[in-house]
C-alpha cells in the first residue's frame, strides 16, 4: 500500500492535477509558438505573414510566462501547505472557486490575442507581455488578467486561512518552511500585484473602453515593472523552494540549513519590489538617481541568489557523501545522474548560475544600455524563467505526476533524455541569443535583417548565430513532445501500489536554530512597504507631474494589420519621442536609433 | 511531516557536526572565478570593442570640460 499525497489528500490532490494540466496545456500551445518564432525570425522557414508575428509572440509570452508558470505553482503551493501543515484546504469549494476564476481570467484573455490571427473577428490583442500604452489591447484582454490575478490573490488567502487554523492547534509551533516559503511569497505577490491592478484598472482599461482619452505611457510602463520585476521571483521562488525541499532529498541528503532557507525567503520578500525601475533604465523622464536607487537594490538581491547557491549545492553535497562520494570534485560523481528529477533540477541549476551573470549584465545601468533592447536580453529570460523555472517544473512533475495521479512514471528513460535535452537545445539557443544581442540585434523584431546595416561579428557571423537558435529550437521542442508523450501516457497508466511517499528533505540544521524573529511575517511586509514607498514615491510622482495622470497627448494605436502603417510613418516622421518604447516592438529601429545616439554623443 | 532520505543508496549517515561542505566550496569559488573572468571579458567586449555610450561619452565631455 503506498502513502501517496492522493492517498492522504485525495480531494486536494485533485485539484494540485487540474492546476498542473492547466499549466501543461499552456506550456503545449506556448511551446508551439517558440518554434514558429525561432525559425520565421532567424528566416530558416517563414510560413505567416510577419505582422502575425507580434500575435505568435504575445501568446507565447503570455502563455508561458503567466499561464504556464503561475497554474503550476499554485499546484505546488497548495501541496506544500497541506503536506507540511498536515491539513486539507479549509474549505475545498473556496479552492476550486479560485481555480475556476484563473481558468476564465487566462480563457478571457486569451480569445481576444487569438482573435489576433484573423480579420473576420474585430478584436486583437497583439500588445506583447508587456502591454505597453500606446499599444492598445481590447478590455476583454485587461479583463481575463484582472479576473487572473484576482484567483491568484483567493489563492493567496486560501492558503493563509490554511495556516491561520493550524496556528490556532499550534500555537508555540514554528512555521513549517514549504508553508513558510508559499506565506513569504504570497506576502510578496500581494504587493507586486497593486502596480499592475493599478495599470489596468485606473489606466489601460477605461482607456480601451473608450472612458478615458489617453494615459500616460510613462505611468503604466513604470506601474507594470513595479509588477514586472517581482513576477519573475513568483516564477522562480517556487523555483526555489523545490531546490530548498525536495532536490536535497533526492540527492540523498538533507537541507542543509533551514534558518538560511527562511533568510532567502526574507529577502524576496523585502527586496523584490523596490527594483522594478531597473528595467527602465533606456526610458527618458525617469531621472538617473531614481534608476540608481533601483540598481542598488537590484545588487542586493544578488544576496539571496548566491546563499540558495550556497545552500542548495550544500545540501547536495551532503547527499553525495552520504552516498560515499569524496574529494572536492569527486562527490559529484556520487550523485544519481540517472534519475530525471534530480538531473532535471541539477541541470536547471547550473544554467541559472550562467542566467547569474547575464543578469548582473542586465542589471548594472552602464552597460545595460548596450544590450537594452537586444537579443541578449532574450537569452537572458530563456535562461533563467525558460530553463531554471521551466525545466526545474518539468522535472519536478516527473516525481508529482504519480502522487496525484496514483499512477507510475510511463518512463524514467524518456524522462531523462528530456530533461537533458532541454540543457542542451537551451544552450545552443540562448548562448547564440546572448551573442546575437552584443551584435545588436534586436528583440520583439519580426524580421531582423535590414538593408544597409550588418551586425558584425568578432568571431563567427549572424548566420552561424542564427542556425544554432534555430538548431536551439529544434531541439526544445522535442524535448516538449517527450515531456507530454510521458505525461500523457502516464495519464493511461494503471494505479500502482508501490509508489514513494509522499514528503520532502529533513534539514541538517533545523527550524529551531532559526531565529523566531524570522517567523514575525507582520515585521518583513512592514519592511517591503517601506522600501516600496522608498523606491517608487518620488520617480511616480515625478512622471505624473511631468506628463499628466492621464498623460499629455498621444495617439492610440489599436493593434491590427491597418494600424501598422500609420505606427510606421508616425516612427518615421514623428521621430521616437512619443512612441519610445514601441520603437523596437513595432519596426525594431533600434540600431539604426542607437548609431544615431552615438553620433551625437560624438 | 517530512520524510527521511531514500535509504537504499546511502552508505553513511553525515550528522550537522561531521560535515564540512569543501565540495560547495571548490565549486562556488570556481564559479567566482568563472564571474570574475567574464567580467574581464566584458570590458573587452563591450567598451574596447564600441563607440562611446551615453555614460561613458558624457563622461569624456566632463572630463574635457573640467580639463578646459
Amino acid at each position: 500500500m503506498s502513502n501517496t499525497y492522493l492517498d492522504q489528500f485525495p480531494a486536494e490532490a485533485k485539484v494540485v492535477r487540474a492546476a498542473f494540466y492547466s499549466s501543461f496545456f499552456a506550456l503545449a500551445i506556448g511551446g508551439l509558438f517558440g518554434i514558429v518564432q525561432t525559425l520565421h525570425r532567424t528566416d530558416v522557414y517563414r510560413f505567416m505573414d510577419s505582422a502575425d508575428y507580434y500575435t505568435v509572440l504575445t501568446a507565447h509570452g503570455v502563455l508561458l510566462a503567466i499561464t504556464f508558470t503561475i497554474f503550476f505553482l499554485v499546484g505546488v503551493f497548495t501541496w506544500a501547505v497541506t503536506t507540511s501543515l498536515d491539513r486539507g484546504v479549509e474549505n475545498l469549494r473556496f479552492t476550486w472557486a479560485w481555480y475556476g476564476l484563473m481558468v476564465i481570467g487566462t480563457a478571457m484573455a486569451a480569445i481576444p490575442i487569438f482573435a489576433g490571427f484573423t480579420d473576420s473577428i474585430d478584436m486583437s490583442a497583439s500588445v506583447l507581455f508587456t502591454f505597453y500604452a500606446p499599444l492598445q489591447g481590447h478590455p476583454l484582454f485587461y479583463l481575463g488578467l484582472v479576473l487572473f490575478v484576482v484567483g491568484t490573490w483567493l489563492a493567496g488567502v486560501d492558503w493563509f486561512r490554511s495556516w491561520r487554523a493550524w496556528k490556532a492547534e499550534h500555537p508555540d509551533e514554528r512555521i513549517p518552511l514549504p508553508t513558510f516559503m508559499v506565506l513569504t511569497t504570497t506576502i510578496m505577490w500581494y504587493i507586486a500585484t497593486l502596480g499592475v491592478a493599478a495599470a489596468i484598472l485606473l489606466f489601460l482599461l477605461p482607456w480601451s473602453l473608450g472612458l478615458i482619452e489617453s494615459v500616460n505611457p510613462l505611468l503604466t510602463r513604470t506601474l507594470f515593472w513595479f509588477f514586472g520585476h517581482p513576477v519573475v521571483y513568483f516564477w522562480l521562488m517556487p523555483t526555489y523552494m523545490m531546490w530548498y525541499v525536495m532536490l536535497p532529498k533526492f540527492s540523498g541528503g538533507k537541507l542543509f540549513s533551514d534558518p538560511l532557507a527562511r533568510v532567502v525567503f526574507v529577502l524576496f520578500l523585502i527586496l523584490s519590489v523596490p527594483t522594478g525601475i531597473h528595467h527602465q533604465y533606456l526610458d527618458p523622464g525617469i531621472a538617473e538617481g531614481f534608476k540608481f536607487i533601483a540598481m542598488t537594490n537590484t545588487m542586493f538581491l544578488l544576496l539571496p541568489s548566491l546563499l540558495t547557491a550556497f545552500t542548495v549545492v550544500a545540501s547536495m553535497e551532503h547527499g553525495a557523501r552520504q552516498r560515499g562520494g569524496t574529494g572536492y570534485f569527486g562527490w559529484l560523481k556520487a550523485l544519481p545522474w540517472r534519475d530525471p528529477v534530480f538531473t532535471g533540477m541539477a541541470l536547471a541549476g547550473l544554467m541559472f548560475a550562467a542566467a547569474g551573470f547575464s543578469g548582473m549584465v542586465n542589471a548594472g545601468m552602464n552597460i545595460n544600455y548596450l544590450v537594452h533592447n537586444t537579443f541578449w536580453v532574450v537569452g537572458h529570460f530563456h535562461l533563467t524563467v525558460g530553463t531554471a523555472v521551466a525545466l526545474t517544473f518539468m522535472a519536478v512533475t516527473y516525481w508529482f505526476l504519480p502522487q496525484i495521479t496514483g499512477k507510475a512514471l510511463w518512463s524514467r528513460p524518456v524522462a531523462l533524455v528530456q530533461v537533458v535535452l532541454w540543457f542542451v537545445g537551451m544552450t545552443f539557443m540562448s548562448n547564440a541569443m546572448h551573442r546575437a544581442g552584443l551584435l545588436g540585434v534586436p528583440r520583439r523584431t519580426a524580421e531582423p535583417q535590414y538593408e544597409g546595416v550588418t551586425f558584425e561579428a568578432a568571431v563567427g557571423s549572424v548566420g552561424e548565430l542564427n542556425a544554432q537558435i534555430a538548431l536551439g529550437g529544434v531541439i526544445l521542442t522535442i524535448s516538449l513532445v517527450l515531456f507530454f508523450a510521458n505525461v500523457i501516457a502516464t495519464g493511461f497508466n494503471g494505479r500502482s501500489d508501490e509508489l514513494p511517499s509522499n514528503g520532502y528533505a529533513d534539514a541538517l540544521s533545523g527550524p529551531e536554530d532559526a531565529p523566531l524573529v524570522l517567523d514575525n511575517l507582520k515585521l518583513w511586509t512592514a519592511i517591503a512597504i517601506v522600501l516600496v514607498i522608498f523606491a517608487y514615491t518620488f520617480p511616480l510622482l515625478s512622471i505624473v507631474q511631468r506628463g499628466g495622470l492621464f498623460g499629455p497627448e498621444v495617439i492610440t494605436f489599436p493593434v491590427s494589420l491597418e494600424s501598422l502603417a500609420p505606427i510606421a510613418a508616425a516612427l518615421e516622421y514623428g521621430g521616437l519621442a512619443t512612441v519610445d518604447g514601441v520603437a523596437s516592438a513595432v519596426t525594431g529601429a533600434l540600431e539604426p536609433g542607437r548609431i544615431a545616439i552615438a553620433e551625437v554623443v560624438r | 511531516m517530512s520524510q527521511s532520505i531514500d535509504e537504499s543508496t546511502q552508505t553513511t549517515e553525515i550528522g550537522h557536526d561531521e560535515y564540512d561542505p569543501v565540495g560547495t566550496l571548490a565549486l562556488i569559488g570556481l564559479y567566482f572565478l568563472i564571474l570574475v573572468a567574464l567580467w574581464i571579458f566584458v570590458y573587452f567586449v563591450e567598451f574596447l570593442g564600441n563607440d562611446p555610450t551615453v555614460v561613458t561619452g558624457s563622461a569624456l565631455l566632463l572630463a574635457g570640460v573640467g580639463h578646459r
